[in-house]
């Protein structure tokens, strides 16, 4: 009897879910099925998403059109050399935001805040204007730089909630053999982060990625376009191939895809901490030598 | 406490400098711009003081001049030609926009959450499609939402022609004629639709809100439940008197995040605008870069527009912070 009722609530809930699942991947669904077909089809109407023959060559119509793959691999430098300034910098201040007694910290943590409340709309015409007097509009410097100091409130946040965590015993023994601080940020607790590198890495690699406003202000030779204004171009100058828009839009989702399924497992792992709040973890029961 | 070392300072070195260099001293200089006058782009020279008359630009009204019917209709409203004739409508579209994604998303990733929060098999997978679209929302989907939104060759209306034609043998009985003559809308190409349509995608980007949900909801402490059921608590008051109290938090966390970042959108605007939106799409962000990094260059009144929307968000988040010592519960920590 019980077990009745339970298939039938299960089957409801797969149901439920699956219907969910289906409606989200939808507009990717929508759009690969029109990036196969061929322009005529596309523009065909009633639209359907049946798929007589599926032109595989779009795709590579849609890598020649425009440099596609020069976009993406200006993308990708801009992006890899964000992420690992973003990950070392904040990490070696979350790490001592979380594990050192200085005077002056509480003020730091409250300046980490402070600066995650503080809107970017404000800072974007100063930075512009001190960029441009440093000579660096048109280069990737202002896409870089901002990442290899400090690399964002948030991941700051992200590594000193993750690293009050780790019990202080694996410090405390470090510390006996004599290691400095750098060795047991760098051998110890950094490995032990692994979860929130992860998860800060995959965050900063898809806000990079993603990023729109500072490529469209700072870039405007287009051999040096990210993907992201590389679509925009286009959107303008194809906007009427929508099969081969499709296809470039999903081939500039595919090093996100990658890189989500890689750090999925820890993403939740990494992120669970944020909610914590700053004083302790009371789940782990790790004291950490200053509750 | 000591003072900090040598060697705790080269860790905080760089994120110093960045807070320096790239936080507090552009926040300076962005007040001090926006009482500044620098038609022309960056000539350092030709900067004057203006005040505060770019913030009376922003908000003054011109009362001697009367709005037609081709003016936009709040124009009437106000009672004038504002001095800046975009400013109103940017402001008000921002908030239409956020008033309605925030809650919505914020209301769909609850439900998700709620629903993901149980074990079954392929919960990892489905967990993965809901928060798919969160990391891939950016230029690419922006461009594959508004092939979504095509009136005529988009799988929306598709949808709304198939209901139509499903519902059309019911809706004969009432009326004459059916749904023969009902309309699909035009989405992205008519000032009514293009809002919805960029609500539609805030909404299906909700995965981050989710995920930070679900973790939440996993560390409510099981014997919360339990003594919930043993005192007879079906599931809407376990929800109510159980798992919402334990949330609230993160409930804050993202409503506050969620609108700062609704008042920003920029890209979405940017990508979709068209003519016959009739400034339906010009979002706040897209004016105030309209002003900053399009000719004449106005960088005095466009940070003078930044602190505005730093005051409107102030405005919309002060009171939920105030309001939050009511609703929001704090685990006593031991």
């Amino acid at each position: 009897m019980i077990s009745g009722r339970h298939i039938a609530g299960r089957t409801l809930l797969y149901a439920v879910l699956g219907v969910l699942c289906v409606l989200m991947m939808l507009p990717l669904i929508w759009a690969f099925v029109s990036s196969l077909k061929p322009l005529e089809d596309v523009y065909a109407f009633p639209p359907s998403f049946a798929l007589s023959d599926p032109q595989w060559s779009n795709y590579h119509e849609a890598l020649t059109r425009l440099p596609v793959l020069r976009f993406l691999g200006n993308s990708l430098i801009i992006t890899c050399s964000s992420v690992v300034g973003a990950v070392l910098t904040s990490s070696m201040a979350g790490y001592v935001l979380a594990r050192v007694r200085f005077r002056g910290r509480s003020l730091c943590f409250a300046l980490v805040i402070v600066s995650m409340l503080l809107p970017a709309q404000v800072l974007l015409i100063p930075r512009f204007l001190l960029y441009d007097l440093l000579g660096w509009v048109n280069t990737y410097k202002p896409l870089i730089v901002p990442a290899w100091l400090g690399g964002g409130a948030f991941n700051v946040l992200l590594f000193r909630q993750f690293f009050r965590t780790i019990p202080a015993e694996f410090e405390d023994a470090a510390c006996l053999d004599g290691a400095t601080m750098w060795q047991t940020y760098w051998h110890v607790l950094l490995p032990m982060a692994r979860p929130a590198v992860v998860a800060a890495a995959m965050l900063s690699f898809v806000y990079h990625w993603q990023d729109f406003l500072d490529p469209l202000i700072y870039l405007s030779d287009f051999t040096t376009y990210p993907i992201s204004l590389g679509l925009r171009m286009y959107q303008s100058m194809a906007g009427t191939w929508a099969n081969l828009l499709m296809a470039a839009s999903l081939i500039a989702l595919v090093p996100v895809v990658i890189v989500f399924f890689l750090c999925e497992r820890q993403i939740m792992r990494g992120l669970g901490v944020i909610g914590d709040r700053g004083t302790g973890n009371r789940e782990r029961g790790t004291g950490n030598g200053e509750s | 406490m000591s003072r900090p070392s040598r060697e705790v300072a080269s860790f905080l070195l760089p994120w110093a400098a960045g807070l320096v260099l790239l936080t507090l001293i552009p926040t300076i200089a962005s007040l001090v711009l926006s009482c500044v006058r620098t038609e022309g782009g960056v000539n350092w020279r030709a900067f004057s003081w203006v005040g505060a008359a770019h913030y009376r630009t922003a908000f003054g009204v011109d009362g001697a001049y009367e709005p037609s019917g081709d003016d936009p209709w709040h124009w009437r409203t106000l009672g004038g030609r504002p001095s800046d004739p975009q400013f109103y409508g940017a402001l008000g579209n921002s908030l239409f926009y956020s008033l309605f994604a925030v809650p919505l998303a914020l209301c769909t990733s609850l439900l998700a959450a709620i629903l993901l929060n149980r074990s079954f098999r392929g919960m990892s997978v489905v967990r993965a499609c809901m928060y798919l679209p969160h990391v891939l929302g950016g230029v690419a989907t922006i461009v594959i939402w508004s092939w979504m939104f095509n009136p005529r060759f988009g799988w929306i209306n598709q949808a709304i022609r198939g209901v139509y034609l499903a519902i059309d043998p019911v809706v004969a009985l009432l009326s004459e004629g059916g749904t023969t003559g009902w309309t699909v809308p035009d989405w992205l190409y008519s000032p009514a639709g293009c809002k919805p349509a960029v609500i539609v995608m805030h909404v299906w980007m909700m995965g981050g809100a989710m995920l930070i949900f679900l973790a939440a909801l996993r560390r409510v402490p099981g014997e919360l439940y339990e003594a919930a059921r043993i005192d007879g608590a079906g599931p809407w008051h376990r929800f109510r008197h159980v798992t919402w109290p334990q949330i609230t938090p993160v409930v804050l966390f993202n409503l506050v995040f969620g609108l700062i970042f609704a008042m920003q959108c920029f890209s979405e605007a940017y990508m979709l605008q068209n003519r016959q939106q009739e400034d339906g799409l010009l979002f706040y962000m897209l004016h105030l870069y309209q002003v900053a990094f399009e000719p004449p260059y106005r960088f005095g009144y466009a940070s003078a527009l930044a602190w505005i929307l730093f005051g409107v968000l102030a405005i919309l988040i002060v009171p939920v912070l105030w309001t939050s010592r009511r609703w929001v519960y704090y685990a006593v920590e031991t």
